[in-house]
């Protein structure tokens, strides 16, 4: 009997869907056509294969990770900020810094009646110029909100991309080689670790005198790699003594293949965890520098910053102006924290 | 044993040497001089030049770091260029008063982190695990700078306003002027501890909650229920032992990052502790002590490294050296 064609599961685990493998899924197909076609003998009944499709690991963690209702809902909270972060500081220009002296110290949520007249229709409705007031030197709040977000999220996820570059390369050459290397790199991070970090950053980023975003970003990034690079050391250390490894290693494969292909992909969960948890503490960091006055100098605003103005704020009890940043600070942290907790659920149920 | 302690000592002290020629080189290669005219049109170059010369700046930092060291090997930090006293003076003074708040809010994080990640881990998913997890959340996303503003605004700003100048929690230092008793001193620690206390408490108590839920799914946890013993007993003398290991090798790691961490706290309630006196030194360019502070903070960082192999192996047999 004829067997209907069916789709070919490929080595690796998943199907590849029609349309998305291209020549190598035509290959497969046809390769398993021909097999059930020739090498069954007439009379023999095939079992079909299940139709429907198996799921891959990531799509498996993306559909948990979609289930997680908390982790979700701050995941979109945090696609928010990010995209507000993005898109409103392009529309908005210079108004983070456009300073209007005679409106200092504006209290937010002051509306007041305003004849509008869109599409020709004339009424009154209530309209408010700095939604959340403005500051000191009357520039608007809430500007300068967004455009703190953009250096908080920025620095956090660049510094956590550097973290993993530098790191990741460290405890991956460290775990995989061992001996003298894994001896000498370890030892480099355990420096690395005992330093200070914050007075250092400090020490560091007062001696360029203020600094920009890029060189910011560079500094946390080569002084705080050390976890992320024990993290992947241990992976190392373990996986590479693995059968997989070996079977690789066996096959003649070159180290920088085993490293790349075989292991990494194999260590990536708890990094990918430490590493969406890491992005909040350096968020956190950052503010902290910026309430110290070392993180980017203004006028440019960060939440950091914002916050180290706190003692002329509560002298003129202006209130307002310490617990919007502090706020979006805190929120930007949670939700931080939540996807990062969320995405180990997703990877790893066990650990739950 | 003895010759892990001996290797590891080794290391360390090597790993400490190394860590001050790279600090020392980092101090005298960053621009900026740390003595500059300021805004006095009174001082002349030429006296700046002099005491530039007079604490040996003008030479490359590799001429001036032999000095450095041999003063260190008889016990000498250098003089602090603000000053003009000893650094390990200016140490002595402050480092006690940073060791009391720090001690305190580990004390107190401890006392509370501990028995609530416990008391989460045998009620999990109970109302009781939730609140913890939803507090430690909070705890651990509120940086010590933003609780301690608050509490500074509402402990002493708000609270004097709203009681009439009655009661308020003092707005800065250890002491109230010249009254040294110990009501005033711990009046004046209240929060600045709470500060530090509330990140720990979230980091310990979560910390446990893990440790303890994972040995409680482990098989002998199950045979000591199978064999009907109370689940007290089970919960606080199996499953509490093996638990707490971990806890160990976290506060020995977070000793030394709190220390970092208080350059804040101790900014914001003006606390007379060296994290203070570290960022002012970083500030006006103060090389000893920046270097002094630095080099304490990693010896440190490295003796409770060792400190928390030697007493993981102390208390888990299973665990040699």
């Amino acid at each position: 009997m004829a067997n209907p064609p069916v789709d070919p599961v490929l080595p690796g685990g998943g199907r590849p869907r029609p349309g998305i493998g291209g020549e190598r899924y035509e290959k497969a197909v046809a390769a398993e056509q021909e097999l059930r076609t020739q090498s069954i003998p007439e009379g023999i009944d095939v079992p079909d294969l299940p139709e429907e499709a198996e799921i891959g690991f990531w799509r498996l963690a993306l559909l948990r990770f979609v289930r997680h209702r908390v982790a979700a809902f701050a995941f979109i909270v945090l696609a928010l900020i990010g995209l507000t972060a993005i898109v409103v500081p392009l529309l908005q220009g210079d108004l983070y810094r456009l300073q209007d002296y005679r409106h200092g110290y504006g209290a937010p949520l002051q509306f007041h009646p305003r004849q509008v007249a869109p599409l020709g229709i004339s009424f009154t409705m209530p309209w408010t110029d700095h939604l959340l007031g403005t500051d000191d030197l009357g520039r608007d709040e809430l500007a300068r909100l967004i455009r703190g977000a953009r250096v908080s999220l920025s620095v956090g996820f660049l510094a956590m991309l550097g973290y993993l570059i530098i790191g990741g390369t460290f405890g991956a050459l460290a775990g995989y080689y061992g001996g003298i290397v894994d001896n000498l790199l370890m030892r480099f991070t355990d420096m690395i670790i005992a330093m200070p970090f914050i007075l250092v950053v400090v020490a560091v980023t007062a001696a360029f005198g203020g600094v920009s975003l890029d060189k910011l970003i560079l500094v946390i990034a080569f002084l705080g790699w050390a976890q992320i690079g024990r993290l992947m050391r241990s992976q190392f250390l373990v996986l590479r003594d693995s059968e997989f490894a070996q079977a690789a290693r066996a096959l003649g494969a070159s180290d920088w293949r085993i490293i790349t292909r075989h292991i990494l992909p194999n260590s990536l969960t708890p990094i990918i965890v430490s590493a969406t948890l890491g992005v909040s503490g350096i968020v956190l960091l950052e503010s902290a520098l910026g309430f110290l006055g070392y993180s980017v100098a203004p006028p440019e605003p960060s939440w950091g910053n914002m916050l180290g103005e706190f003692e002329a704020h509560i002298l003129k009890d202006t209130l307002y102006l310490v617990f919007f940043p502090a706020l979006a600070l805190v929120v930007t942290a949670l939700c931080i924290n939540l996807v990062g907790d969320g995405i180990r659920d997703a990877l790893d149920p066990r650990q739950r | 044993m003895t010759a892990f302690i001996a290797r590891r000592v080794a290391i360390g002290i090597m790993l400490l040497l190394l860590m001050s020629v790279i600090f020392f080189a980092l101090t005298r290669l960053t621009p900026g001089p740390p003595f500059s005219p300021g805004e006095d049109p009174k001082v002349k170059q030429e006296q700046i030049d002099k005491r530039i010369h007079s604490v040996g700046l003008d030479k490359p930092w590799y001429a001036q770091y032999p000095g450095y060291m041999i003063a260190l090997s008889h016990g000498s930090l250098g003089d602090s260029y603000q000053y003009n006293k000893p650094v390990s003076q200016l140490l002595a003074e402050r480092v006690p008063n940073s060791v009391l708040l720090l001690m305190t809010a580990i004390t107190v994080a401890l006392l509370i982190g501990i028995p609530l990640g416990i008391f989460a881990a045998t009620r999990q998913y109970s109302k009781v695990d939730m609140a913890t997890s939803l507090v430690s959340y909070v705890g651990i996303s509120v940086p010590s700078f933003v609780l301690g503003l608050f509490l500074l605004l509402f402990g002493s700003v708000y609270l004097r306003k709203l009681t009439g100048n009655a009661i308020s929690f003092p707005l800065f230092g250890m002491h109230q002027g010249d009254n040294t008793s110990v009501a005033d001193l711990v009046w004046h620690m209240v929060l600045p501890v709470t500060s530090l206390a509330v990140l720990s408490i979230a980091v310990y108590s979560r910390f446990m909650r893990s440790s303890m839920l994972e040995v409680l799914h482990q098989d002998y946890i199950r045979t000591a229920r199978a064999k009907g013993l109370s689940s007290r007993v089970v919960n606080y003398k199996h499953a509490l032992r093996n638990a707490a290991l971990p806890i160990i090798t976290l506060i020995a790691l977070e000793i030394p990052q709190l220390v970092s961490g208080a350059i804040i706290t101790e900014g914001i309630f003006s606390w007379p502790g060296m994290g203070q006196l570290a960022f002012q030194a970083t500030v006006v360019r103060d090389y000893p002590v920046i270097l002094g502070v630095v080099m304490l903070v990693a010896f440190l960082t490295v003796v409770f490294n060792l400190l928390a192999d030697v007493a993981y192996a102390v208390v888990d047999p299973r665990i040699r050296y």
